[in-house]
């Protein structure tokens, strides 16, 4: 299964928006996502995905863009 | 990396060196004006840091204020006190209250230290407590509250070789205060020893003396507390508009007996509900005065140090004795034949040596509505020293003519018996 | 003896400067000496809680040893096994000093436990945050002496920033470039002299000069509605006033020491006052105490919650979290009404805001969006605040009760 269109399906579920024509916009910045969406996020990430992801490891600086959640979710998959 | 520390510390650096600069400079930044409105306020603060300071002083009596020396009796503003009676009838004085609870002889010495200038030629009003003279004299705790670097170096930098100065050095020595400041303790050891100071400690207290300056000018008129004043304000409107002896004996009777409804003192009633309702009832100070003495004490020396300071500078003072609340006195087992003993020591010590000045109210402490309290005048005892206050300061004065004598600064004259008074006054004439 | 409050007087900084000195030299060339630095942290201890603080000094050490065994005796266990209730445990009992602390004043009339010390409830975070991370194993390498570093870091160790093991770690096991070095030397200063303006000068005149006065005033003007007056505004104002830059000027200090140690510190202010709604408004103030809450608390529970599928709707697994997570913040500050009522005024803010951010994102059309909208937000959430901090003040109490 495609990582990259499954992360963006997910991404677009949960914040209403296409994000794909924006790769590294700052989705905290843009008010897209928020602590809620985050871990909305990585309860979809476990569930479709099969990736666990602890909360403390969720740290925002890391989780901030579309291509950042990509790269993180390749590297823990 | 050197000029990448010095673009971070070296404005730190520059500011250090400024502020350091201000403050040990002998110039003056055009602090010297002060509003009228803050000399009414500092005249009557009774704040400890004005008594400490300089600045205000030097401005309020530059401006026609007269130096009140005293210490707790200041606080007792009724419609009879000084500065109340002062504003309301325009006198041509005001009086700016130097004192509070626990100042004694000592700690006025050096308060006169940084006012010497206007005190030279002057005259001022001395408030003597005859509870300042027991057999501890001062004590250390009050003293260092009320202490002053600046004063004492300011003394130290026109001190003379003489048994004034030594005594002063040495007496100090013996407070806790002194030991605040290194170097200036050395330098009252040398002066205690009748030593001259070195030229690096002269530019030290120099140095000192501008720093304590500077902070006096630009902090001391800070903050300064204002309940007084508008106590002095609310007192004056009960005053009639014009003023009568009789119509303010009488006010000043009707008063005292409005307040003192709850004892049988005569005490005021809010004083007696604070501070002795309690420890009355439990019986302690019945007698507990008994075996008191205000004749033997140090603080006679101390005194000495203001009468000498006075003589130096040709300042021309009042005195004032006051009695105790005979009623009190009487409870408390307070001797009377100690009290008249004690005017009579403290009267020679001034009047054999010029001042005549005096205004002995020692037996009017049976007097209704003299006292506020048991130790200080309220309502008609504020009135009678009114009565001498007014014309000697409104008044032109004689020259007085002082012979001062070095023999009170001796043990002998602290511990002398009152027996002893005539025969030492023959022996040391 | 010589004992002072953390960033008192000159005098303290004085000895700071002094003590620093060399730290800041060795880094300079490269190289960090763990036994200064932990000399320099045990006299600025000493100064601070010894001479006739001792007590507090000897609850201090005996509340270190006894974190030190949980974490480390979690730690151990952890690498064996991971069971659920062993870990909440754990948890509970690092909090209990704190607990105790927290509710010995509610429940023996204003007495303090004899257990608490300054800075019991930010060492708190520390030890609790370290077990979490412990649990979920991003933090597998625990060392019982980067741990104490870590808990008695002298420049933070009163009232924050709280810093997080990891991060702490990171600094501490390195020693930054010179180039690096001398911009962290250049904000510490910097740091340092606005939190001088802040502390000594803003927050004194706020919170001594002009704050007793209008209590005063406030107290004098009662008998209105609910005992409020127009010196009830004033001092919200003061109080906010003082809060901000007393605190914000202490942060200051502790970053900026800690800067000129090497150590990053994270910041715990960044221009609250010109948060356009309360959810920003937290992202700016108290910074490093409102993540951990969203870090340790918030997402936390909200992952169980949704997890488990205890509510339906998202929205509601967010509004129920935002209470309890701000009622727990409330419960920390002090077991008193007006904390927990503060805690609870955040929480309904912060329900009222989201709903307010979703229904402007379903009608972006309809509602306008400019530059009188944006100054109008900001001085909504920051009046906001201020009532909030003038629940939180106390001032009510004395008004009511007193």
């Amino acid at each position: 299964m495609d990582i990259k269109a499954t992360v963006l399906q997910i991404l677009s579920d949960l914040t209403g928006n296409d994000v794909s024509g924006a790769m590294d916009d700052n989705l905290f910045d843009s008010g897209l996502l928020d602590s809620m969406g985050s871990v909305q996020l990585l309860l979809q990430l476990q569930s479709d995905l099969g990736i666990n992801v602890p909360v403390s490891e969720f740290e925002r600086s890391e989780w901030d863009t579309p291509n950042k959640i990509i790269a993180k979710a390749e590297s823990l998959a | 990396m050197a000029k990448r520390l010095l673009r971070i510390f070296g404005p730190l650096i520059l500011a250090a060196i400024l502020v350091f600069a201000v403050l040990v400079s002998p110039v003056t930044f055009g602090f010297k004006h002060m509003s009228a409105a803050k000399e009414r306020q500092a005249a009557v603060s009774l704040s400890p840091n004005i008594l400490r300071g300089k600045h205000v002083k030097e401005a309020a009596l530059g401006d026609g204020y007269v130096p009140f020396f005293g210490s707790s009796e200041w606080s007792r503003i009724d419609p009879m006190h000084p500065s109340v009676l002062a504003q309301k009838y325009h006198r041509d004085y005001r009086p700016f209250l130097l004192g509070a609870r626990g100042t004694q002889s000592l700690t006025q010495f050096f308060v006169m230290q940084n006012i010497q200038s206007q005190l030279r030629n002057k005259k001022a009003v001395f408030f003597i407590s005859p509870q300042w003279f027991v057999k501890g004299g001062t004590r250390k705790d009050a003293f260092g509250f009320y202490y002053s670097q600046l004063q004492t170096s300011e003394w130290l930098s026109h001190y003379r070789h003489d048994a004034i100065d030594q005594y002063a050095a040495k007496r100090l020595l013996q407070m806790p205060a002194a030991k605040s400041d290194h170097f200036i303790n050395t330098a009252l050891q040398q002066v205690a020893a009748g030593k001259t100071l070195t030229g690096y400690q002269r530019f030290y207290l120099q140095s000192r003396k501008n720093m304590l300056t500077q902070e006096d000018q630009f902090f001391s008129g800070i903050n300064l507390p204002s309940r007084n004043l508008a106590r002095v304000n609310q007192q004056a409107q009960k005053l009639p508009t014009h003023y009568s002896y009789s119509a303010l004996d009488s006010l000043a009777g009707r008063i005292g007996k409005a307040q003192t409804g709850n004892n049988s003192f005569h005490i005021s009633d809010q004083f007696y509900n604070h501070g002795l309702k309690q420890e009355l009832k439990k019986g302690k100070l019945k007698n507990f005065q008994k075996n008191l003495s205000y004749l033997k004490s140090p603080e006679y020396s101390d005194f000495q140090l203001c009468l000498d300071q006075f003589a130096r500078l040709n300042t021309n003072v009042l005195f004032i004795i006051p009695p105790i609340n005979q009623k009190w006195q009487e409870y408390t087992g307070l001797s009377p034949a100690m009290l008249r003993q004690f005017d009579q020591k403290i009267r020679y010590q001034l009047e054999s040596q010029g001042f005549h000045n005096i205004v002995d109210l020692s037996d009017k402490g049976n007097v209704p509505y003299f006292m506020t309290d048991t130790i200080h005048p309220g309502w008609r005892g504020w009135l009678a020293i009114d009565q001498r206050v007014n014309p000697f300061l409104s008044q032109k004065q004689a020259q007085p003519k002082y012979d001062i004598s070095d023999k009170f600064y001796s043990k002998t004259w602290q511990q002398l018996g009152p027996s002893q008074l005539s025969q030492y006054e023959q022996t040391t004439k | 003896m010589l004992t002072f409050e953390p960033y008192g007087n000159p005098t303290y900084f004085a000895l700071l400067g002094v003590a620093l000195l060399p730290l800041m030299i060795g880094i300079l060339y490269g190289k960090r000496s763990r036994l200064y630095e932990t000399l320099i942290s045990i006299f600025f201890l000493v100064l601070t809680f010894g001479g006739p603080k001792w007590t507090q000094g000897v609850a201090l050490i005996i509340y270190i040893l006894y974190e030190v065994a949980l974490t480390w005796g979690y730690a151990v266990y952890r690498k064996q096994h991971n069971s659920g209730p062993v870990f909440f445990m754990t948890v509970i009992l690092s909090i209990l000093p704190l607990t105790i602390v927290k509710v010995t004043p509610a429940v023996a009339n204003g007495q303090s436990s004899l257990i608490g010390f300054l800075g019991v409830s930010y060492l708190s975070f520390r030890a609790v945050q370290t077990i979490m991370e412990t649990r979920d194993g991003t933090l597998k390498d625990y060392q019982v002496m980067t741990f104490l570093q870590f808990m008695l870091f002298f420049p933070t160790i009163s009232s924050g920033p709280i810093d997080r093991y990891r991060r702490f770690e990171a600094d501490y096991r390195s020693v930054p470039d010179r180039d690096k070095y001398l911009g962290m030397i250049q904000k510490g200063v910097r740091y340092i002299f606005v939190g001088f303006l802040y502390k000594f000068i803003l927050a004194y005149y706020f919170g001594t000069i002009l704050m007793p006065k209008l209590q005063i005033m406030a107290m004098n003007s009662r008998g209105g509605f609910m005992d409020l007056s127009w010196p009830v505004v004033g001092y919200m104002y003061c109080y906010s006033a003082d809060l901000f830059f007393d605190f914000a000027g202490y942060s200051l200090f502790a970053v900026g020491t800690s800067y000129l140690m090497g150590i990053e510190t994270p910041m715990n202010f960044n221009q609250p006052w010109r948060s356009p709604n309360i959810k920003d408004f937290w992202n700016r103030w108290h910074i490093t105490l409102s993540f951990w809450f969203r870090d340790f608390i918030y997402m936390r529970l909200v992952f169980w919650f949704m997890k488990h599928r205890v509510f339906k709707k998202p929205t509601t697994t967010a509004n129920v979290t935002y209470i309890i997570n701000m009622l727990v913040m409330g419960f920390w500050h002090g077991v008193t009404w007006y904390y927990i009522t503060y805690g609870l005024f955040h929480g309904v803010a912060l329900v009222i805001n989201d709903a307010w951010l979703r229904y402007k994102k379903k009608h972006r059309q309809s509602i306008p969006h400019n530059g009188f909208t944006q100054v109008f937000a900001i001085f909504l959430t920051a009046n906001m605040v201020c009532f909030s901090f003038l629940i939180f003040s106390g001032l009510l109490d004395k008004l009511w009760f007193h």
